[in-house]
């Protein structure tokens, strides 16, 4: 039931992701800077995030968050930083038609530094390999 | 290598290695600290990069119409908030290969939209992709059967 689970959400993550650069468009067609509405965009949900924590009651465990966990947690926004920063940047000086395929592959980058760095707690057989590269070969065919 | 190919290499492998610290993460701390950490992380770094290289910074903010805030209020909830929070949360149930290869099918939404809605047609390498990431999708969720 679990496995079902997690597959449903990660389905559910997709289709959100889907619809919201179809948003993001309609914003940045009066000619926004990208950042400006990325800063929106961030901003919306950090706020949000702050009010639900909050109000959850999970402000409180802040106190014993675990240096490690904290550690990850950081390399992790750092990460998405970057990967804002360098994929804007490419977009403005690169061409589409190759940026976009090309950032596209990085379930395979996840596969790899999975396989070498929580082989413990990651399957990856066949299956998971062939479905990947199915997966990025088809989405590279269909942008 | 053109430098837009090393950015376009750099972008994939963030977006690809984010995932796996992520999921570092949540075995210390919950799954809304994490998210909230990444949130605070990427709003001073877009505050950074619009003091630094926006030509107008800050001031624009006050020019932007009621209808784009709203654009991008909702892009925002739907990706930062409901899409991560979704993302996240699968790793607790299923590997991050397979909940990072599933999630990354979103394109396809943006294929199925623009034939509903925009009525547009789609050329032959199109469907072959379309029918390559749904034979992906279903082998990792079949995977996930067993």
């Amino acid at each position: 039931m679990s496995q079902w689970r997690g597959q449903v959400e990660a389905t559910l993550s997709s289709v959100c992701f889907g619809i919201a650069p179809i948003f993001a468009k309609k914003g940045l067609m009066s000619g926004l800077h990208p950042f400006h509405g990325g800063l929106i965009a961030n901003g919306t949900a950090l706020v949000i995030m702050i009010f639900f924590a909050f109000f959850s009651g999970q402000m409180r465990g802040w106190e014993s968050i675990k240096k490690y966990g904290l550690f990850f947690a950081i390399l992790s926004g750092i990460c998405n930083s970057v990967a804002l920063v360098s994929f804007f940047w490419a977009m403005s000086i690169g061409k589409v038609a190759l940026v976009v395929p090309i950032t596209c592959t990085y379930p395979l980058f996840t596969m790899l530094v999975a396989y070498f760095s929580i082989r413990e707690s990651e399957v990856i057989d066949r299956f998971t390999v062939i479905g990947t590269l199915l997966i990025v070969i088809g989405v590279i065919l269909t942008i | 290598m053109s430098f837009s190919i090393l950015l376009s290499v750099v972008t994939a492998l963030a977006w690809g290695i984010q995932s796996i610290f992520l999921k570092k993460a949540m075995r210390d701390i919950p799954l809304t600290s994490a998210i909230l950490i990444s949130l605070i992380i990427n709003f001073f770094v877009l505050v950074f990069l619009i003091g630094v290289s926006a030509e107008k910074g800050f001031s624009v903010f006050i020019d932007i119409s009621g209808p784009i805030y709203f654009y991008f209020m909702v892009a925002g909830f739907l990706n930062y908030l409901l899409g991560r929070g979704l993302y996240y949360s699968s790793f607790r149930f299923i590997s991050i290969t397979r909940s990072t290869s599933i999630s990354s099918t979103y394109p396809m939404i943006s294929v199925a939209f623009a034939i509903i809605v925009l009525g547009e047609k789609l050329a032959l390498h199109q469907l072959i992709g379309i029918g390559l990431t749904l034979s992906g999708t279903y082998l990792l969720m079949m995977r996930g059967k067993r």
